[in-house]
Parts: C-alpha cells; structure tokens; sequence
C-alpha cells in the first residue's frame, strides 16, 4: 500500500507540474502576437465572419435553419465582389475576441457597438446608428425610466447596454440609473432575455433599438419600447487591431455598394432604413484612428483570482447543495426502482431514462421557466438559485440512483438470507447490513460523479447564476485575455484534487475488504 | 411432541419438480444427516426448511407451533407473532458461511443477539466471546472475514447461529468448502455440540462425516426420501437399489 500511495503523489505531482507548464506556454502564445494576418488579404479565399447567431435582424438563424440577416447579406455582398467564399461562423459572445486574436475569424460583424470599444479594434465606417433602448411589458405600467425604480433589468452580457450602464465611459445619468435597479441582471442571449422577460423574473430589458423593433414586432403586442433611450451608437465592423489590410478592402467594397445602391437595397430588406448611417458626416471618427496601439485594461492575476474566488463560492454552494439532496433523492428513486410495484419501478425508470437521457442544461430552463410555461406562475428572480439546486439535484439523483442500484445488486443473495435466518427486519436488513456494504462498493463511482459535478456547475449559466465559470468568461471577455479561462480551470483542478483526496481518505477509513 | 414437523412437502421450479413429497420429523436432541446425490434434491429441502424458499405444499411445524400448512383445502400461514416464534427455533450455518464482511468476529456473531434480541449491548458482547472461545477462536475477535480461512470463517458463522440460541440448527454442506484436516476439527465442534443435545439436520454429500455424527441418516433422490435409519444400516447395509448405487460410486 505504501508504495501505491507513493506513485500516485508522484503521479499527481507530475500532472500538476504538465497543468503548470500549459498555463505558461498559453500566456506565452498570448503575448507574442504574430503580424503574419495583417498583409495577407490579397491572397485570401475565405472571409470568415463572426457572429451571435440570437441577434436578429443582424445575424441569426431562421426557421428553415439558415444563417441570415443584415449584415450577414452585407458580408455575403462582400465575399462575391472580391471573390471570396463566406463562412459564416457564429460565436460565442463571450469569446469574440479570443475568436478573432486566433484567427479563427477575421471580423465581427454582428451589430457591433463602436462606442467604449474604439481602441480594441480596427474599425470599419459606422453602417448603422443604433441607440439603447428599455423594453417592457405592455401591461408593466412601466412608462419611463424613472419607473425602473426597484426593477430587475437584465442586459445581454458584454453588450452595449451593460457597457452604457457600468463601462468606464458609462455616463453619470446612466450609473445613478442603474443604482436604482433592484438587480442589473445579465443573460448569454436575446431569447432567453425574452424568456426571462415574459416569466416575470426580468421587469424591464435593454438592448439595441434595431434588435428591440425587431423582436418587440415578431413578439406581438405584449412587449413595447419606451421613448426615453439609454444611449445612442454606432455599428460597425470590427477587425483585429491592426489588421488594416482586410479592412480597408472591406471598407472599399462597402463604399462602391452604397454607391450603386446595394447598401440601401439590403438595408431596405430588413427594415432598417432608418437607422443606416454609413458615409453620413461625423460617424467614422473610429475608422479614421487607425491606432495599432492597444489599451491595455489586462489587470494582475492576483485582481482576477480575487474576482474569481467569489464566483468560487457560487460554484461551491451548487456543489454542496446538490450533493445533500441528489444523494438521498437518489437512494429514494434507487429503493422505487427496485421495489415489486410495478407502477412505481415504471415511473422511476422513466424518470432515469429522461433524466439521464436530455442535457443537463435544458432541464435547468424547464425547472426555471417551467413553472411559468406550464402554470402560467410568475418567476421571482430569487427563484434563479433554487432553480440551479433542484435542476441539478435532480439531474444527479438520477445518476446516483443507478449507481446505488448497481451497488445493491453486487451484493450477494446470502446477505440477505443471512440476515433473514437470524431474524433481522427488512428495515434493519436494508440500514445495518446492506447499506454499508453497498456503500463501500459504490465509493469509485461516486467520486467519478462527484468530479463531473464540480465541472457541471459552470452550467448554471444557463440560468444566468453568475458561478464562476460564467464570471471567468466575463472578465475574459472584459480583458480579452484568456487568462481568467485558465485561473478558473486551475480553481476546478484544485477543487477536485481536494475532492479526490477526500474520497480517497473515506475509502481506506472503510477498513474491510468486500469477499 | 417432535421439534421439527415437516409433513408431504412438495416444490418445483416451473415444470421441474424438485421435492416429489418429503416428510421429515426430528426428535429434540437427535443429529439427522440428509444424504443424498447432487441434483436430488436435498439443498432445496433445507433451503424450503429454514423458509428461504416457499412451499407449493405441505406442513411445517417447528416445536408445535404450525408455520405453514399448504394442502388442497386450505392455505394457511401463520401470523407475524407465531411465525416468529417457529424463526427463532432454528438457525443455519451456510455452506460459504455468508458472515457479514463489514464486521469483524465479535460483532459477527453479537450483533444479532443485540439488534433481534435485544440483549443489552455488554451481555451480548460477553457471550460472543465466550461462544467465540468456544470454537477455537480466541483472540480472533477483532478481525475482519477477509482476514480469516475458510474453517475460521465456518467457526465465525457457528458461533453466530449459537448466539440466537436456536433449538435446532441447520448445516449446509458443512465440509464441502474446507480441507480435511479441518473437517476434523468441524467433526469434533458438532460432537461437543451433539453431547450438549443440540439438535442438528446436516445437509451432506460426505458418508464418513455423515456416519460419524449423526443418529440418523435420510437418503434423499430424485426428490423423494428413498431410505432412512442408522447410519450402520443404511451406510453399511443399505436395501435400496439407489442407496446402493450412490454409495457404489463414493467407494
């Protein structure tokens, strides 16, 4: 035994030391950024394009699951004037900017904001002038700004709505606003803004005026936009920051297609006349800096393990709630699926067959918007983090039930005879002899179990629960660095180091050997 | 007023009909040894004994009080409290011993005293140890199953039947799972037992050991009882055809 334990700390050392040294060569990659994009445009075949493909009417997929909208066309246009094949690509928000400093696209445009983002990339003219705007419910007696006094607002994250509330350039009218919001809440995507928004666990939504008409028009009457904006703003295409090349070839291609028309013809297409502002006087002030320095906003490690640890705790209290209850709910479903009433053993096997058979991630919506879709009852936001703990409970119960069950039938029949022969209840039976052996027996794959759920947690953004993977892509995001990425993987690493150690403890404190 | 009463049992497993029509009646104090080829029925016999496994037919009986009486007329089981009283008259020692492997010896064979009985948690510690010394086994307390052979299990699991004090205890191929020299050391814990009037019905496939410690010997084939009597009769002398056979083949 002695020399086991020695191996794996040996072995354990040396997956730390490979975890270390793949940080260091990722921060590495990082900073040496390579200028081999910026003059290669003439020889290019592609023009890969990122996009959110929720952000309707600019970018988005339609009901026969094309990729389609404004600026999807405008690129398409691009492409075939220059001979290029398009590849839409549609992106995480979160990660548009790793996407674009890997090459892996060569521009954003998705209704891109210009304003607060001047300085982080090469900026195509302004093509539409956009505003922030507040929609409502039509029945919210929301009417102005000042009514959001006390509301839950939710905003898209990264988006320019949450920069115009809590950026560095946010202005001051803005900030004292956003102090009077019960919670400024944010969300990966415009549908599930909408859902939040229709459940009632959102008041009040801010985002683009083009997206807003678009969807407060395809939604019906039970949304509207207030007539006090946020903000005003421009969109435009952004490239990686000194990638001049490819955006002054775009930019040309752009300028001939207003010229002939084509813009205006597109524009007209997604009813967004009125907010093209491409070569109107005082929008390509961005366009015009062609700075190749870049501000840096990447601050210290130490500030993002900081941030981190507190979406540690969120992750953490998942982790443990789900633990106390998927445990006992799952010896629950377990003792239904073994028990001789058939209806009863049906149900929890259907109930194991779903739960084990649809992501983890959808059953959160259903738990969350479910009571609203199915029993017309409002959601509070505060719902948002029982919602997280009984969808993974849940979840996890499922998995826990077939691994106790697995554990139960391991057991020979002469335990049960044995304990029969001498008189023992059933109950005693079950708790006294049955129960501890099975326990022992189902310790390794529990622990495999217990490891999946310190990494399932990061899905509770789907429910917009800020844990801390979701803050890790945040300030990702914020930084463009991929640092905070890594920091929380080494936070999940040490989190299960702990976990693994802790099993392998329970595991040698059972001192008998199962025959 | 016989100990143990079982009267026309008759079991089969779909069409196979293990037990044909079996009717056994053991004396307080007598060692009974069943006999018999494998496949003839007779671990079905003790296993429908010691109610592991349900009767299509018949009557058990344990010290007078009737456990299930299964005819064409009627169906009867007893109540909770009468079925119990016929449970605590028997114990059985498995033939792999089934010893609870996440207790060590003592709690082995204490736990049920203490857990079934009720006896309070020091006497029932007490008479462990004594039953444990009693096998052989002192000093042995503390360790796991896994920790213990065979013959220490098999002694683990007799100290534990004892511990409930039964009046009739059941073997199941007491020798079948262990080497013989310590089949003589089985020998001489069932003697002693013997001497103290235990009553015992020893499932067995071994003549010699059959010979040595009972009173009585059944041969059981095909289901059915075909011989019963001394063992120097139907050992040494046996009249019927199969009997005769059987113990051809062991010769």
């Amino acid at each position: 035994m002695k020399n086991n334990d020695l191996t794996s700390k040996t072995f354990r050392f040396v997956i730390a030391i490979v975890f270390l040294v793949a940080i260091l060569v990722v921060i590495q990659i990082n900073y040496f950024h390579s200028d081999k994009d910026k003059k290669q445009a003439s020889k290019r075949t592609t023009f890969t394009v990122g996009f959110d493909a929720a952000f309707p009417p600019y970018g988005y997929k339609d009901e026969s699951g094309e990729y389609v909208g404004f600026d999807l066309d405008l690129a398409q246009e691009v492409a075939d004037r220059n001979g290029w094949k398009l590849v839409k690509q549609p992106i995480d928000w979160d990660s548009k900017d790793m996407e674009l400093k890997t090459g892996s696209i060569d521009c954003i445009w998705n209704g891109f904001t210009i304003n607060g983002r001047e300085n982080n990339y090469t900026w195509s003219k302004a093509y539409v002038d956009n505003s922030q705007v507040i929609v409502v419910k039509s029945d919210s007696g929301i009417e102005k700004k000042a009514d959001l006094k006390g509301k839950n607002v939710m905003v898209q994250t990264d988006s320019s709505a949450l920069e115009a509330f809590t950026g560095e350039d946010a202005d001051e009218e803005n900030k004292a606003l956003c102090k009077t919001f019960a919670e400024l809440q944010q969300v990966s995507d415009y549908n599930n803004a909408f859902l939040n928004l229709e459940s009632g666990s959102a008041d009040a939504l801010c985002m683009d005026i083009g997206v807003a008409s678009y969807e407060v028009e395809h939604r019906g009457d039970d949304y509207k936009i207030l007539d006090e904006r946020i903000s005003s703003e421009l969109y435009g295409i952004g490239f990686k920051l000194g990638n001049t090349g490819l955006r002054d070839e775009v930019q040309e291609t752009l300028d001939k297609m207003k010229n002939d028309g084509t813009f205006e013809k597109i524009a007209e297409k997604w009813e967004l006349s009125d907010f093209v502002c491409l070569g109107k006087p005082g929008t390509d002030e961005a366009y015009k800096k062609d700075k190749d320095e870049k501000k840096t906003s990447e601050s210290g490690m130490f500030d993002t393990v900081k941030e981190l640890a507190k979406g540690m705790l969120s992750s953490l209290l998942i982790f443990v709630f789900t633990l106390i209850f998927s445990m006992p709910l799952g010896l629950l479903v377990m003792a239904a699926r073994r028990s001789k009433f058939i209806i009863l053993s049906t149900i929890a096997k259907v109930y194991i067959s779903i739960l084990r058979g649809t992501p983890l991630m959808l059953q959160l919506l259903v738990v969350f918007f479910g009571p609203y879709y199915i029993f017309g009852m409002s959601v509070s936001s505060s719902y948002r983090f029982y919602a997280v703990i009984i969808g993974f409970s849940l979840n996890y119960a499922a998995y826990f039930a077939e691994i106790f069950r697995a554990g139960f039938d391991s057991i020979p029949a002469g335990q049960t005879e044995a304990a029969f022969i001498l008189g023992y209840t059933k109950t005693q039976t079950f708790w006294k002899i049955l129960f501890p052996q099975m326990v022992k027996r189902v310790i390794p794959p529990v622990t495999n179990e217990i490891i999946t759920l310190v990494k399932d947690t990061s899905l509770a953004f789907a429910l917009a629960y800020t844990e801390m993977f979701t803050l890790a892509k945040q300030i990702a995001a914020a930084q463009a660095s991929i640092l905070p990425l890594f920091a929380a993987g080494l936070f999940y690493y040490i989190f299960n180091f702990i976990v693994a150690f802790v099993m392998s403890r329970v595991e040698k404190s059972i001192k008998y050997n199962i025959m | 007023m016989p100990l143990l009463e079982l009267l026309n049992i008759k079991k089969s497993f779909g069409d196979n009909e293990v037990l044909k029509d079996i009717s056994l009646k053991v004396e307080s104090g007598e060692v009974v040894s069943i006999l018999g080829p494998s496949g003839s029925g007779k671990t079905t016999f003790l296993r429908c004994a010691t109610m592991l496994e349900s009767i299509d037919s018949g009557i058990i009986s344990y010290d007078g009080t009737c456990a299930y009486e299964i005819t064409e007329e009627k169906r009867y089981k007893a109540d909770a409290e009468n079925m119990k009283k016929a449970r605590e008259t028997y114990g059985l020692v498995f033939q792999n011993f089934n010893l609870f492997p996440h207790f060590d010896a003592l709690k082995n064979v204490a736990h049920a005293p203490e857990h079934v009985k009720n006896v309070s948690k020091e006497e029932a510690k007490k008479e462990a140890l004594s039953l444990l010394e009693k096998v052989g086994l002192k000093g042995k307390e503390n360790l796991y199953p896994y920790q213990l052979s065979g013959g220490q299990q098999q002694r683990v699991a007799i100290a534990r039947a004892l511990a409930m004090h039964p009046k009739i205890l059941f073997f199941d191929e007491p020798t079948s799972a262990l080497d013989p020299e310590i089949t003589a050391g089985i020998l001489s814990i069932l003697k002693e037992l013997a001497s103290e009037h235990m009553t015992m019905v020893i499932v067995t496939h071994e003549i010699d050991f059959a010979r040595k410690v009972s009173d009585r010997v059944v041969f059981m084939d095909e289901g059915l009882i075909v011989e019963e009597g001394a063992p120097e009769d139907v050992i040494d002398n046996p009249s019927n055809e199969r009997t005769r056979s059987f113990l051809n083949k062991l010769k």
